[in-house]
C-alpha cells in the first residue's frame, strides 16, 4: 500500500499498489481510473479547509465506477453454471448497492457452496453491496481453507457491519495468514470497533502492521498512552501509521495533553525517522489548531534534527 | 551423599595345579621380539590357563583409583577428580591423545612422550619418548603398567611397553600384529590381541603363560573388583570358566538384543581411536557393570545364578544418547529408567550401585541403578573437552531420598527436551512410551505434539503411538480444546487426526464436538482433516450436524486433494445419517452442482446406497 500525503488535512490517502485480484480484466482500466479520482476527491476535500480533525476521508480499498445492474443477473446467479455466476457477481459488484436486492441471492450461493474463487468474487460483490443482513453468511467463510477466501471475508465484514462483524474480525486477528491478520485489523478500525482496542495492542505486538492505524484512530486515553508506551519498543515504522491519526484526532476524542505526550515521546526518540515523521506533521499542521502543540511540534523538529544530525 | 569402600567377599575359586605350558620363544631382557603372538600356538586343553590361575590363586587385581579426568578446553592439562573425596589435580603437557587411566595410574600422550601420572595425585611417575607413535591403553598393577603404542599412519602392529613404576621399561615387545588395551595383574600381563586372542604374558621372565582364544570379539582387558575382564561386545571374566571359552562356556556377560539410538557399542573396537576431543561416538555408547553373584546358591532357584557366577551389577545397564541416559533390565532388555542430563553426557562408567557420568561442563554425577535419580555430584572444576572415568572399588549412597516419578514422566521429560539432534533418541522413547499402559503416557505424546521443534519423523511415531492409545482420554480431550490462536501464540494445532483414531477405537463420542470444531479450523492439517471426519462417521450425532454441514458446505466445491475429498464423503455420510431434512438438501445439492468434481459426485452418490435411500436425479 502507498500512502498519498495530503498536505492540507494531514492525512493519507491510500492507492493499493496491486489491483486486487477479484478485478476482472475488462474492469481494471475503470478500477485505476476509480482509484485517482477518489485520491483526487480526497485531496480537493482537504483543500476546501474542511476540518482536519473530523475529515479523515472514507476510502473504499478498491473504488469501483459503479455501473447500474444489467437485467437477468438474478437469473444468472440462480443458473447453477459457474462461468454465468461469476459473471453475474461482477456486475453486482459494480452495482454496489444499487444491487442491494440480490443480497439474498448471493448469500444463498454462500450458504450452499461454491468454489473458491466463486466464493472470493461473492464476497467481495457483498463487500459492494454493504448489506448488514450478508454478515452471517460471511462470517462462516473465515473458516474457509483458502487464506484468499477468508481475507475476502474479512474485507467484507468491514463494510457489512454488524456485531456479528467485529465479534468474528476480532477472532480474525489470531488467523495464521498474515493477510487474513491484516485485513481484520484495518476492519476493525474502519468499523470503529473500540472495544477491540485491545485485541488490536496485541496484534501490534504481534507485529500485525495494520493494527496500528486503527489503534490510534480508536484509543481513549489510557490506550493511547498505552500504544504509546510501545514506542522504542516496536519499530517506528510500526508504529507510525498510528501516531498520526491522534495528533489528528478531535480533542473531544484526544486530549490535547495526550497529544503533547505523542509529540514528546516521539522527540525523545531522537533519530532520523522520528525527525521525519515530525516534519511531516508540522508540514500538515492545520493553521488555527493548538497554538501549544505547534509550539510542541516545531520545537521537538528542532530537537530531533539536532539530535539525529539531519 | 558419602563415598565408601565396599568390602569385598568374594575369594578366587580354588585352583587345580597344572603344569604351565611355556610360550615359545618369548626371550628375557628389556627388548622382547619373539613369536609371542604367533599363530603357532597349540591347544593346551586349559592347562596354561590353569597354571595362570594357579599362580594367582589369593591373589586379587590391585584396587584402581576412582577417579575421572578431562582434557582441559586448551588441549594441553589433563584434570582429574577423585571420586571418593572430590580432591581436584591437574597436570599440564601437550597432549596428542586422550589419557587413560589404568589401574592406580593415568597415561597420557603427547610432545612426543608418553607420561605416567598417580591418579590420586597427578603428580607425574614418569616419562618415556614415543617417537611419535600412538597411544592405544594401558593397564596396571600398582608395580608395571604396560602399555599399548600403535603404528603411525594406521599400519599394523604395535609396541608394547612395560614400565616400572620408577620409569624403567622393563620390557618391550614388538610385534605386527595389532595389540588391544592390556590388563596387569601381579606381574601378569592380559593381552587381547588380532580380535581374538587374549595372551597371559608374565612380565619379568619373558613367558606367554596362557592363551585364549575366544568366539567373540576382543580387543580391550581391564581389572574391577579384584578380577580381570576381557572383551569387546560382550564381557568375559578370567575364572575357571575361561579355559572352554571356545565351547562358548566361559563366564560372559551378553547384553539382551534390543533397539537403541544411535547404534551404540559396549566397548568401541580399538581401530576407533578415542579422539582428544570427544565425539559423537562418546556421547552414544552403552555402559555395563560385570559383578559377582552374592546370593547363596543354595537358595537359588534353578534360573538364579549361583553365587560366584558372573553377573550384571543391579541387574542394570545403561545406555547414553547425548543427554538422554536410559537404565534397562539387563535379563530382557526393558527400559526401566529415562534421566535427562543438563549437558551431552562425554563420558561414563558403571559402578556397582548405579552409573557415572561425566559432562561437558567436567560435573560428574552420580545415577542410582534402581531409577536413575541424580545422588550426588563431583566436580573437574572447568569445561572438558573429552572425559575418561573409572570406578572400581567406590559406592554411592545417600544422596536425596528419590522422588517416585513414573516411567512415563521420565520419558515424557526427555521427550520436552527441545533438542533436534536427539531425534534418534526421541523415537525409540516414543516407542517406549507407546508400550506403557498410563494415562500419563497418553499425556506425554500429547505434550511432546506441542514441540514446536519436533522433528518430523519424531512426530510420525507420536502419531502412530497416538493413535493406539485406548487411555488418557482426558488428555486428548484436554488437547482438543486447543486450537492455533496467533495472538496466544498457540502456533501449533493439536494432533487431530490421532486422537480422532484413538477415540473411534474406543467408540467414545465425548471428542465428536471438538472434533467437528477442528474440521472447521483452517490450520487443522489435511490429513487430520480426514482422519478427524472418518472418526466422526462413527463417533458424531445430531449435535454435530450444523458445523458438519458447514464444514461440507464450504468444501465439496473446493476440495482437490484426495484427503479432502475422503472428508467431504465422511460428512456426508453424517449429514444423511444424522443431518436430517437439511443435511441431506446439503448432500443432494452437492451430487446436483457443476462445481462439484467428478470423482467426488460418484462418491457422494454411493453414499445413498449405503445408506439405503434414493440418490437424487441426475
Amino acid at each position: 500500500m502507498r500512502h498519498v500525503p495530503n498536505v492540507a488535512t494531514g492525512c493519507r490517502a491510500r492507492i493499493p499498489r496491486v489491483i486486487p485480484e477479484w478485478v476482472s480484466t475488462r474492469n481494471r482500466s475503470n478500477w485505476l481510473r476509480a482509484a485517482a479520482a477518489v485520491v483526487a476527491v480526497s485531496v480537493a476535500s482537504a483543500a476546501s479547509g474542511a476540518d482536519p480533525a473530523s475529515s479523515t476521508p472514507k476510502l473504499p480499498t478498491a473504488p469501483v465506477v459503479r455501473k447500474p445492474l444489467p437485467a437477468g443477473t438474478a437469473e444468472k446467479l440462480k443458473s447453477g453454471d459457474p462461468e454465468r455466476i461469476a459473471a453475474a457477481l461482477d456486475d453486482v459488484r459494480l452495482a454496489g448497492k444499487g444491487a442491494a436486492r440480490l443480497t439474498g441471492e448471493i448469500t444463498g450461493l454462500l450458504d450452499r457452496g461454491l468454489t473458491a474463487s466463486l466464493a472470493e468474487a461473492a464476497l467481495a460483490a457483498l463487500a459492494e453491496v454493504e448489506a448488514p443482513v450478508s454478515t452471517p453468511s460471511i462470517v462462516s467463510y473465515l473458516s474457509h481453507r483458502d487464506a484468499k477466501v477468508r481475507t475476502a471475508a474479512a474485507k467484507a465484514l468491514a463494510r457489512t457491519k454488524g456485531t456479528a462483524a467485529v465479534v468474528a474480525l476480532r477472532r480474525a486477528l489470531s488467523d495464521s495468514e498474515p493477510g487474513v491478520r491484516g485485513a481484520a485489523a484495518s476492519g476493525l478500525g474502519a468499523l470503529r470497533a473500540r472495544e477491540a482496542v485491545g485485541d488490536l495492542a496485541v496484534a501490534l505486538d504481534h507485529r500485525v502492521v495494520e493494527a496500528a492505524e486503527p489503534i490510534g484512530q480508536l484509543c481513549n486515553a489510557d490506550e493511547c498512552n498505552d500504544f504509546l508506551g510501545r514506542l522504542g519498543r516496536l519499530p517506528f515504522d510500526l508504529m507510525e501509521s498510528g501516531l498520526e491519526p491522534i495528533l489528528f484526532r478531535p480533542n473531544a476524542e484526544v486530549s490535547e495533553d495526550t497529544k503533547a505526550n505523542v509529540i514528546g515521546r516521539v522527540r525523545e526518540l531522537k533519530t532520523n525517522e522520528a525527525h521525519k515523521f515530525l516534519q511531516e506533521i508540522q508540514k500538515r499542521w492545520p493553521a488555527g489548531a493548538s497554538p501549544r502543540l505547534k509550539t510542541l511540534v516545531d520545537q521537538a523538529v528542532t530537537a530531533t534534527n539536532r539530535a539525529s544530525g539531519s | 551423599m558419602h563415598f565408601a569402600y565396599k568390602t569385598r567377599s568374594r575369594f578366587a575359586g580354588a585352583l587345580v595345579a597344572l603344569s604351565v605350558a611355556s610360550a615359545g620363544g618369548a626371550c628375557g631382557g628389556a627388548l622382547t621380539k619373539s613369536d609371542l603372538f604367533s599363530s603357532e600356538w597349540s591347544a593346551d586343553r586349559g592347562e596354561g590357563v590353569a597354571s595362570v590361575r594357579q599362580r594367582l590363586a589369593g591373589t586379587r587385581a590391585a584396587p584402581g583409583v576412582d577417579v575421572a579426568v578431562g582434557v582441559a578446553v586448551n588441549g594441553e592439562r589433563i584434570v582429574g577428580v577423585l571420586l571418593d573425596s572430590g580432591a581436584r589435580w591437574s597436570f599440564a603437557h601437550p597432549l596428542d591423545a586422550r589419557p587413560v587411566i589404568a589401574g592406580q595410574v593415568v597415561v597420557g600422550s603427547g610432545g612426543g612422550e608418553i607420561f605416567c601420572l598417580d591418579g590420586r595425585t597427578g603428580n607425574k611417575l614418569w616419562t618415556r619418548p614415543t617417537g611419535g607413535l600412538p597411544l592405544i591403553g594401558a593397564g596396571d598393577d600398582g608395580h608395571f603398567t604396560v602399555i599399548t603404542l600403535g603404528r603411525s599412519g594406521g599400519a599394523r602392529g604395535s609396541t608394547l611397553l612395560a614400565i616400572e613404576r620408577g620409569g624403567d621399561v622393563k620390557r618391550q615387545i614388538e610385534t605386527d600384529k595389532d595389540v588391544g588395551v592390556p590388563a596387569v595383574v601381579a606381574g601378569l600381563a592380559f593381552i587381547p590381541w588380532s580380535r581374538q586372542y587374549v595372551s597371559v604374558f608374565d612380565i619379568i621372565a619373558g613367558d606367554e603363560l596362557a592363551r585364549i582364544l575366544l568366539r567373540e570379539q576382543v580387543s580391550r582387558a581391564w581389572t574391577q573388583g579384584g578380577d580381570v575382564y576381557f572383551g569387546e561386545n560382550s564381557v568375559y571374566r578370567f575364572d575357571e570358566r575361561i579355559k572352554d571359552a571356545t565351547l562358548e562356556r566361559a563366564s560372559r556377560i551378553r547384553l539382551p538384543a534390543r533397539e537403541l539410538p544411535g547404534s551404540p557399542v559396549l566397548l568401541p573396537p580399538i581401530e576407533e581411536r578415542p579422539k582428544l576431543v570427544s565425539d559423537a561416538r562418546d556421547r552414544v555408547r552403552v555402559y555395563v557393570r560385570p559383578s559377582t553373584n552374592a546370593v547363596n546358591g543354595a537358595n537359588a532357584t534353578s534360573a538364579t545364578p549361583q553365587e560366584g557366577w558372573l553377573v550384571v551389577a543391579n541387574s542394570r545397564f545403561y545406555a547414553s544418547y547425548f543427554r538422554i541416559i536410559m537404565g534397562f533390565d539387563s535379563s530382557r532388555g526393558g527400559l526401566s529408567w529415562v534421566y535427562t542430563h543438563p549437558l551431552d553426557v562425554i563420558g561414563a562408567a558403571a559402578a556397582e550401585d548405579g552409573l557415572l557420568v561425566c559432562d561437558e561442563k567436567g560435573k560428574v554425577t552420580f545415577l542410582s541403578a534402581r531409577q536413575g535419580d541424580p545422588l550426588g555430584d563431583r566436580d573437574l572444576g572447568e569445561p572438558v573437552k573429552s572425559c575418561a572415568v573409572q570406578v572400581d572399588a567406590l559406592a554411592v549412597r545417600g544422596g536425596r531420598p528419590p522422588q517416585p516419578v513414573s516411567l512415563a514422566e521420565e520419558l515424557a521429560e526427555a521427550l520436552r527436551v527441545p533438542d533436534a539432534e536427539l531425534a534418534t533418541g526421541k523415537r525409540l522413547l516414543v516407542r517406549e512410551i507407546a508400550t506403557l499402559d498410563d494415562e500419563v503416557a497418553t499425556k506425554a505424546l500429547v505434550d511432546v505434539m506441542g514441540d514446536p521443534s519436533l522433528s518430523p519423523f519424531v512426530a510420525d511415531d507420536v502419531r502412530t503411538a497416538l493413535a493406539a492409545r485406548r487411555k488418557g482420554a482426558r488428555y486428548m480431550l484436554a488437547a482438543l480444546e486447543r486450537h492455533y490462536d496467533f495472538l496466544k501464540n498457540i502456533l501449533k494445532p493439536p494432533p487431530v487426526g490421532p486422537i480422532a483414531q484413538s477415540f473411534a477405537a474406543m467408540n467414545d463420542p465425548s471428542a465428536a464436538p471438538l472434533l467437528a470444531g477442528h474440521l472447521l479450523d483452517p490450520v487443522t492439517p489435511e490429513q487430520d482433516v480426514q482422519e478427524a471426519a472418518r472418526a466422526l462417521t462413527t463417533l458424531a450425532g445430531p449435535a454435530e450436524v450444523p458445523a458438519l454441514k458447514q464444514f461440507f458446505v464450504l468444501n465439496y466445491a473446493s476440495a482437490s486433494t484426495a484427503p479432502m475429498k475422503s472428508a467431504v464423503v465422511s460428512i456426508g455420510q453424517v449429514l444423511l445419517k444424522h443431518g436430517g431434512k437439511d443435511g441431506r438438501a446439503a448432500v443432494d445439492r452437492a451430487v446436483a452442482s457443476k462445481m462439484t468434481g467428478e470423482d467426488l459426485r460418484g462418491k457422494l452418490r454411493e453414499l445413498y446406497e449405503a445408506a439405503g435411500v434414493a440418490p437424487p436425479p441426475r
